[in-house]
């Protein structure tokens, strides 16, 4: 059968594909989505279980999903088998990679935190002099964060922030607990901030592509998905210097197909559209590609602490609460021994972890039974530094289920990332002793690169194709009718989570791919 | 011909293997090595308020099979860890750490006063100490036993959870 040629070809359907095909369909353009894992139901594909019906008492299949910290015996399903779709890194320096194939993609799973970045970030090169600014402005991204914000319903507390900008927020009235508010007005005084979490609500159960993206494109008929479907190699026309379409390998059956389009679009999440792009040795004449992998270090519960005033259930629930410190460091220059910052969660009326009690046996269960619900924690969320150094690369010698070249990772962290996590680790522990709570556990160590699942960059945007891949339009320099529109065009991450900023993009560059279209530009 | 009717049929309980049957005699563990988990466990995770604890819950059995099928670094946690902690045992009190006291015992496990860190201490026996804190209380607090007798399971989640099958 002769395969026509649709407008938009998108490789992905996770948030950027999605937001790809939402926005591209509506212009008018007929668009292909390939999704390399399957369409799941979700009332199928999931049961209720007692912990002690999984073959491993809950504890997981040893070895299974080794680099999957957030995977357990319940959920390892979901997660990509590392054993069908391996990596390969220095032993001695590791990175978790923790990705999704289905319809979707992780946008079915996110933890739906919200929030923007700001001039900090878009022009962090401008107020500390390392790496490079965004060819991008907050002033640019601004419209399309309000649009991106109210498909996903995030609900949020305007607090007229310069480096964490308000938006358009399903007002969140709810009062901070009386924790959170005594923690908020300690940290004050160190110029700290604490607002409410910025969530996407969503609709129903699922904030995620496949419910607030794909439906809508999928009713203007302009949109074809083909799911199961491995990109092994963008198509290139050396002679005409444009791409043409993309190779895949249909998952299920191994057979070879070649779909063909006017323009392509990868959306297939960070390090695969990486992956894809330098298995088709395209779109690199700058010699970037791979390069400034970076995301944020996550320290979860780096300091946990006891509250005297809720211990022994003295509180009840009104012992709970969270809340967001957004960073405050750094914001007017240098004024800590690293650049940039960190962001931090807190949660009161939680159980503290077992491991952080000292005790055993008899007297641990006491202590537990004692403090339940009276534990407060934190998790550090820093930003990491984009450096040349930190890159993947294909490893020839490694190919996956479909025989595709798979990543070599060669990342690690600095003392730059190292400082911050002790800076923030003695700034909330400082905070907890001067409330009177008693600090249980005070850890500065980061999980390995790569376990906040924000990874960002090596395919980034800037205005000169010498040390960029993209112009601000998400568009190859190289290969004009070729874009990229997920995390891996970040040029820096923040301390924030990154992805209403990786659907504004995608939307961003959609609209002006379609008018690029009708102009018969592209 | 044969049309296309939606199939009615009854979903039958089913028991797990642990229901019906004796997990067999420790395959990975030494004997020695193996008395020496049972009892760290009743130790660590004891019988309380009604509800089972380690020994009850064969938690030693489980991490038995467990432990056997892990990656070696983890298996060499706990033999390294059992085989010292026997050893400080026999050379304090002469006798095996199963033989111990309770109050005896207890002494030898002063690396769990300490607090915790990121990294596991170098210690071979404070390592394996911190591994069979959590490992025991887990499997013994996911176990059939604790749960049926009214305990909410050690997860977050609690007891149950949503179970994710194969993807097509």
């Amino acid at each position: 059968m002769a395969s026509k040629t649709y407008d938009v070809l998108i490789i992905g359907s996770g948030a950027s594909g999605g937001m790809a095909a939402h926005t591209l369909t509506k212009k008018g353009a007929e668009c292909l989505l390939l999704e390399a894992g399957p369409q799941v139901d979700f009332n199928r594909a999931r049961s209720l279980k007692n912990v002690y019906d999984l073959p491993y008492r809950g504890m997981g299949k040893p070895g299974r999903l080794s680099h999957v910290f957030q995977a357990d015996e319940f959920n390892a399903n979901q997660w990509v088998d590392e054993a069908q779709v391996p990596y390969t890194h220095d032993p001695a320096n590791p990175y978790n990679w923790v990705r999704v194939r289905m319809l979707g993609g992780k946008s079915n799973f996110w933890a739906r935190m919200s929030f923007r970045l700001s001039d900090y970030e878009f022009k962090a090169k401008d107020v500390d002099g390392f790496g490079e600014n965004w060819p991008v402005s907050y002033a640019e991204m601004a419209p399309y964060y309000d649009v991106v914000e109210g498909i996903f319903r995030v609900m949020g507390r305007k607090e007229g922030l310069k480096q964490l900008p308000d938006g358009n927020f399903v007002e969140d009235r709810s009062p901070d607990g009386p924790l959170i508010t005594r923690f908020g007005q300690a940290s004050k005084k160190l110029g700290m901030t604490v607002t409410k979490i910025r969530r996407a609500l969503g609709q129903g159960p699922l904030a995620s592509s496949l419910n607030l993206l794909l439906p809508g494109a999928m009713e203007t008929g302009k949109l074809t998905i083909v799911p199961n479907a491995v990109a092994r190699e963008i198509s290139y026309d050396k002679s005409g210097g444009r791409v043409t379409g993309v190779h895949f390998v249909d998952k299920r059956t191994g057979r070879e197909m070649h779909a063909k389009a006017r323009v392509v679009v990868v959306a297939a999440s960070c390090l695969e559209s990486t992956r894809l792009l330098l298995n088709s040795n395209i779109a690199n004449s700058s010699g970037v590609l791979g390069r400034y992998l970076h995301d944020q270090f996550y320290i979860v519960r780096g300091v946990a602490a006891l509250i005297p005033e809720a211990k022994g259930g003295k509180m009840g629930r009104g012992a709970a609460g969270s809340g967001y410190v957004p960073r405050a460091q750094n914001l007017n220059g240098k004024d800590k021994k690293y650049i940039r910052g960190y962001c931090f969660d807190l949660n009161t009326g939680n159980t503290p972890d077992t491991r952080f009690f000292p005790y055993f046996g008899e007297e641990l269960e006491q202590k537990i039974d004692e403090w339940r619900g009276a534990g407060f924690s934190s998790t550090i969320m820093g930003e990491v530094l984009p450096r040349y150094e930190n890159h993947v690369r294909i490893d020839k010698t490694v190919k996956d289920a479909w025989g595709i070249p798979v990543l070599n990772f060669q990342c690690k962290y600095t003392d730059n990332e190292f400082e911050m996590a002790k800076d923030a680790v003695e700034t909330i522990s400082g905070v907890c002793q001067e409330l009177g709570w008693e600090v249980l556990n005070r850890n500065t160590k980061m999980f390995p690169p790569g376990y906040s699942i924000h990874e960002l960059g090596t395919c980034r945007m800037g205005d000169n194709p010498k040390t960029s891949v993209l112009n601000k339009w998400n568009q190859s320099h190289d290969i004009k009718n070729l874009f990229v529109v997920d995390g891996s065009s970040f040029v820096t991450g923040g301390g924030q989570n990154p992805t209403m900023t990786i659907l504004a993009l995608s939307m961003r560059a959609s609209e002006y791919m379609a008018e690029q279209m009708n102009k018969k530009e592209l | 011909m044969q049309t296309s009717q939606t199939m009615e049929i009854q979903k039958l309980d089913m028991a797990v293997g642990e229901d019906a049957a004796e997990a067999a005699a420790p395959r990975f563990f030494s004997a020695a090595q193996f008395a020496t988990l049972q009892k760290l466990g009743g130790i660590l995770t004891p019988a309380r308020n009604g509800l089972p604890g380690a020994l009850e819950a064969q938690a030693a059995e489980f991490l038995d099979f467990l432990i056997g099928q892990s990656p070696a670094d983890r298996k060499q946690v706990y033999t390294k860890g059992l085989d010292a902690l026997q050893a400080a045992s026999v050379k304090k009190f002469g006798k095996g750490f199963a033989q111990l006291e309770q109050a005896q015992a207890a002494t030898l496990l002063s690396p769990l006063r300490q607090a915790w860190t990121y990294e596991p201490p170098a210690d071979p026996l404070a390592r394996f100490l911190w591994a069979a804190k959590t490992d025991v209380r887990n499997a013994t607090m996911q176990s059939k036993p604790y749960i049926t007798a009214g305990g909410g399971g050690a997860r977050r989640q609690g007891a149950t959870g949503l179970y994710w099958h194969e993807l097509d």
